[in-house]
């Protein structure tokens, strides 16, 4: 039985008897996660030694960035249904939170790491509180307000954000515990790192009681209330949840590029974020991390053959919108269960 | 409840976009760099509201590289331009330049992006040590301040300070002579026009010293409607404007503030106002606009400027902007440099660079030179006019001197703690 | 922040007068062009997105044909007759396929074409900024009303806003057809039922809401520099205003926009470097002490 065949077949029961039922992770499961973690790991680790391409180097850095704050966008969207239009404010966060400790202060890199998600968990702990109790559009519009006025106060507070230019003279990176991030490589295996543990986190998180929770508010958050749960309290968690490892990519971001710009935290960001999971699908895990890729390889080819990127991706976008209307990921999970359905079907 | 139509000739699709892009990235891309030609990298913008820079730093940079081509290349290798579109977002900037070296092979790079872009490019360079020319930041602090200084890294654009010293000196001297001692600022607020109108005004307070700034106005780039900053100008009834809104912003200002016949009322300098891309476009031009240069092909008056900028406008049936001078300039410094050092590795090209001095029909006096000190082009033809609705547009140019420049851009480099 | 100047302004009789006015001529701009957004999700339930490429498309259209003929009425009615037709072609070959799916559906159909119109504004007139200029019979100095400064061609465009504020407000409370509009918006199975035609309302509807952002891009393109892209900018102003006054509501528009050029106004007298922040922090509190805008209604 897949993942997704134990959660339908979990959802069709929960139905059936009319009670929320909470599936409780079986240890298999779980270590078989970490494993496919592991392996990917050492997957992407070995990959510079197979291919001498720089490019792809900083193609799976990108990859990490956006992955983890596509993948944590679903948290809010496809798992607990709330659609955020300005999630990008912390990735934003997390690259200016970060290249200000870095440039600021000497602390080490960790500390750091540490201090920016810090930042991230109080800033989005108090948005949060604010927007979550709002239902569906009204949520999204306010935290595209609340995104658009961050990136107001960015460009504003100029002498400590750097205005519209961003932080100048790029991210001192002290050697810590033997790691060089000024060093490709070292960044490259840090980012695939963050990017693997990230992936792991958000995926226990999906697959926990909580998860489940997640998914019966997305469902029907009346129903949930009146099972017990603090519907507010598991939004707002999730919400500075998912801000975590958004701003976490924001770091890996800042590290890429060294610097940080205003741009991050604009609403395009978010925007990207959404078409992401809509390109990858929302209700598979790894669905955005397909999208990321997606996204990534079309915005690099294109942008090598023409100027006019912005007709193709509309193209591409209607083409998932209105022709496929799913993500690649919810499509290609759909036709491997027809043809296996289909195989059952013709044994029987 | 609409249906989900069965995908069919789309699945196929899907999957050959797959694969395409699959194989993109498992291809190792070996850039093939013939030994014949030299690959120029060059990150830009090609979409958007800012199209335009790319676009006319695209043409200023082609006309140059097609005479070098046509002489033989740099030191023997033909040029090969590779121009890419940021769509103006820096981390695509960075992106697009450490790809352009990577993967497309280039040896070289020219920038062509706007300030953060240019800073996100700069962090490339010094992470590659590739040779790289900014050509569109004016942002004086990517060459004065020290900390952005890399061997690697030139500059061939103008500076804001430059900008300001000369323009902080004309207005001043018309100041005194018709008493506008009232001035009210009202210009972009980003770098590029705080910097530029705060320096405008400490020179202009420095040449004369009755000066007071009674009204600043601050509105966002590409704002559409600019009401409540005519009538906060208008309200404050100063005698004199100053504004460093550029492109189409200044242009809508123009129109907007026409119509409260505010150039009535005042005098107006707007230091971007003699570029051909708004006083072609702006339909009811006002005389009498003071005006710095950015690209004028009557200025200086010279021969080989004049048929520079019909050349120019003959291939590309459009006028040469400030972006097309810039560019041309950093091609024409590479090709001097590379035939100085015989050699077309970027290094050589960087050291032969360095306080070199090269004809230039943009030059104050034919020539311009890239200061070895911090690396920026210093001797370019910089003065300011008054505008008028037609050719020549700024009929008279009151030049600024480069002397007195220079000694109070050291000063002003003091200040800011540079040097 | 220069707290002085604002205070001092509220003081003076003569720049309150000024500063008011002026507040309200960019409130009545602000209404003309974010009135469409409000109309069409008032009764289509739908964000139109693609709100501010209509708005771009209506200054071309306008600018072309004012270059072409001359004549100012002429490239007013090209702006707006041309945005009407693409914007019923637009919902009846796209919107109206992803009417029942959730906001992030419509949201990327709207985004995409906001893309592709962008590009294929720049394919068709080039991507240097442009200007319609003002047609002589507005080249006049300005008018001075009740101490205040008014433009003669801002009164033209606050002529028509208010226009369309009472030709919509009367239209959908009094007339048959406003009435058969509200009843489709309310439930449109119901009066599909009684045998109107809901597809030829909606793309009505649709149609006049991007008209009307279309005549507001032709109206202000005198004033304004045209160049791919421009909607973006007027999007998100229309945007903040429907929110704050409302989804739907056309009374919420004009308040909200009222209320949002005042801001402008008064601000860039006493925060100039943050009037754009005062905007985004004024509709954060709106939505986070009444989330459907001071005038709207609950959606069900």
């Amino acid at each position: 039985m897949t993942e997704l065949q134990a959660e339908r077949a979990g959802q069709r029961a929960a139905e059936s008897l009319g009670v929320p039922r909470v599936e409780a992770r079986s240890k298999r499961l779980r270590y078989l996660d970490v494993l496919i973690a592991v392996a990917a790991f050492a997957v992407l680790a070995t990959l510079p030694f197979l291919f001498s391409s720089k490019a792809l180097l900083d193609f799976v850095i990108r990859c990490s960035a956006f992955g983890l704050f596509a993948t944590s966008l679903n948290l809010l969207v496809g798992y607990t249904g709330m659609i955020s239009f300005g999630h990008g404010m912390f990735f934003g966060l997390g690259a200016y939170g970060f290249g200000l400790i870095m440039q600021r202060t000497g602390v080490p890199i960790p500390v750091a790491f540490i201090g920016t998600l810090l930042i991230t968990t109080i800033v989005s702990a108090v948005i949060g509180a604010i927007c979550v109790r709002l239902k569906e559009i009204y949520f999204a519009f306010v935290t595209l307000a609340f995104q658009m006025l961050i990136h107001s106060l960015i460009l504003s507070w100029a002498s400590l954000t750097g205005g519209d230019q961003g932080l100048r003279g790029g991210i001192p990176r002290p050697v810590f515990l033997g790691v060089d991030l000024s060093n490709h490589m070292h960044l490259y295996i840090v980012s695939c790192a963050l990017l693997v543990i990230g992936l792991l986190l958000m995926r226990q998180i999906a697959q926990s009681p909580f998860g489940y929770t997640l998914r019966m508010i997305r469902d029907n958050a009346s129903r949930a209330s009146f099972v017990g749960i603090d519907v507010w309290r598991a939004k707002l968690t999730i919400f500075v949840l998912a801000a975590l490892f958004a701003s976490t990519g924001g770091i890996i971001m800042c590290l890429f590029v060294s610097g940080a710009y205003p741009e991050f935290a604009y609403w395009t960001i978010s925007g990207e974020g959404i078409f992401i999971n809509m390109l990858g699908g929302v209700t598979t895990f790894l669905g955005p991390m397909a999208g990321t890729v997606l996204l990534l390889i079309l915005n690099d080819t294109v942008t090598r053959l023409t100027d006019y990127y912005g007709i193709v991706l509309g193209i591409v976008i209607l083409f998932f919108a209105i022709g496929l209307r799913k993500g690649l990921m919810d499509f290609a999970v759909e036709w491997y269960e027809q043809r296996r359905d289909g195989a059952k079907e013709s044994a029987r | 409840m609409t249906k989900t139509s069965k995908p069919g000739v789309s699945r196929r699709s899907t999957l050959a976009l797959m694969g395409a892009g699959a194989m993109t990235i498992a291809t190792p891309w070996v850039a093939r760099a013939q030994a014949k030609t030299i690959k120029i990298g060059m990150p830009t913008i090609l979409s958007g509201r800012v199209a335009q820079l790319g676009t006319s730093s695209r043409n200023g940079a082609m006309i140059e590289v097609d005479k070098v081509n046509a002489a033989g290349g740099l030191a023997g290798r033909q040029i090969e331009m590779v121009i890419r579109d940021s769509k103006g977002q820096p981390q695509e900037a960075a992106r697009v330049a450490r790809e352009l070296v990577n993967t497309d092979g280039c040896e070289l790079l020219l920038d062509a992006e706007a300030s953060s872009g240019a800073f996100a490019v700069h962090e490339v360079a010094r992470d590659l040590g590739v040779l790289c020319i900014h050509t569109n930041s004016e942002t004086s602090s990517l060459t004065a301040d020290p900390k952005q200084h890399i061997p690697n890294a030139f500059r061939s654009a103008r500076q804001g300070v430059h900008d300001s010293i000369v323009g902080g000196g004309y207005a001043a001297a018309i100041a005194k002579a018709k008493g506008l001692k009232k001035w009210a600022t009202c210009s972009p607020d980003y770098a590029y026009g705080r910097d530029t109108t705060g320096e405008f005004v400490y020179y202009l307070k420095q040449f004369a010293p009755d000066v007071e700034i009674i009204s600043d106005s601050w509105p966002k780039l590409f704002q559409p409607d600019y009401t409540e900053v005519v009538t906060k100008i208008l309200q404050a009834k100063p005698q004199a404007m100053y504004s460093a809104l550029w492109g189409g912003d200044l242009t809508s200002y123009i129109d907007q503030a026409n119509i409260y016949a505010m150039f009535s009322q005042m005098e107006v300098f707007a230091v971007n106002m003699a570029d051909y891309t708004a006083l072609t476009v702006v339909k009811n031009l006002p005389k009498g606009i003071h005006s710095g240069n950015r690209y004028i092909k009557t200025y200086p008056a010279t021969a080989e400027n004049a048929a520079w900028g019909d050349a120019y406008k003959a291939k590309f049936n459009e006028y040469p902007t400030n972006w097309s001078w810039e560019n041309a300039t950093a091609i024409m410094l590479m090709a001097e440099a590379s035939r100085k050092a015989n050699s077309a590795d970027g290094k050589k090209i960087a050291d032969a660079m360095r306080g070199l001095t090269i004809k230039s029909p943009f030059g104050a006096d034919g020539s311009v030179t890239m200061r070895a000190e911090d690396q920026t082009l210093i001797g370019y033809a910089i003065g300011w006019g008054t505008t008028i609705p037609n050719e020549p547009y700024v009929p008279e140019v009151k030049s600024g001197d480069w002397k007195q420049i220079l000694a109070l851009e050291a000063e002003w480099k003091k200040t800011k703690g540079y040097t | 922040m220069d707290l002085d100047a604002l205070t001092g302004c509220l003081a003076s009789s003569a720049c309150l007068v000024t500063q008011t006015t002026s507040g309200f001529i960019i409130g009545m701009l602000l209404f003309l062009v974010a009135v469409g957004l409000t109309l069409i999700f008032g009764v289509l339930k739908v964000v139109n997105f693609t709100h501010g490429a209509f708005y771009m498309f209506g200054a071309y259209f306008a600018m072309t044909a004012y270059q072409v003929t001359g004549s100012f009425a002429l490239a007013m009615f090209c702006g707006a007759a041309g945005t009407a037709i693409l914007g019923l072609v637009f919902e009846r070959v796209f919107m109206s396929r992803v009417y029942g799916s959730d906001v992030l559906m419509q949201l990327l159909v709207c985004y995409a074409f906001v893309l592709i119109f962008d590009d294929v504004v720049r394919l068709i007139w080039g991507p240097e900024f442009k200007s319609m200029g003002m047609p002589t019979a507005f080249q006049v100095p300005p008018l001075f009303i009740v101490g205040g400064v008014v433009p003669p061609y801002y009164l033209l465009l606050i002529g028509v806003a208010l226009a369309v504020a009472a030709f919509l407000g009367v239209g959908l409370a009094r007339t048959k057809i406003g009435k058969v509009i509200r009843a489709a918006a309310h439930n449109p199975g119901m009066v599909s039922a009684l045998g109107i035609n809901t597809g030829l309302i909606y793309g009505g509807v649709f149609a006049l809401g991007g008209m009307l952002a279309g005549l507001a891009g032709a109206l202000a393109a005198p004033v304004r520099s045209l160049t791919p892209g421009m909607g973006f900018s007027v999007l998100i102003e229309s945007f903040i205003v429907t929110v704050i006054g409302g989804m739907g509501s056309i009374l919420g528009a004009l308040i909200g926009a009222l209320l949002i050029g005042l801001i402008r106004s008064f601000g860039s007298l006493g925060f100039p470097l943050f009037t754009d922040g005062l905007m985004y922090l004024f509709m954060v509190i709106v939505l986070v002490a009444r989330p459907t805008g001071l005038f709207g209604k609950e959606v069900a």
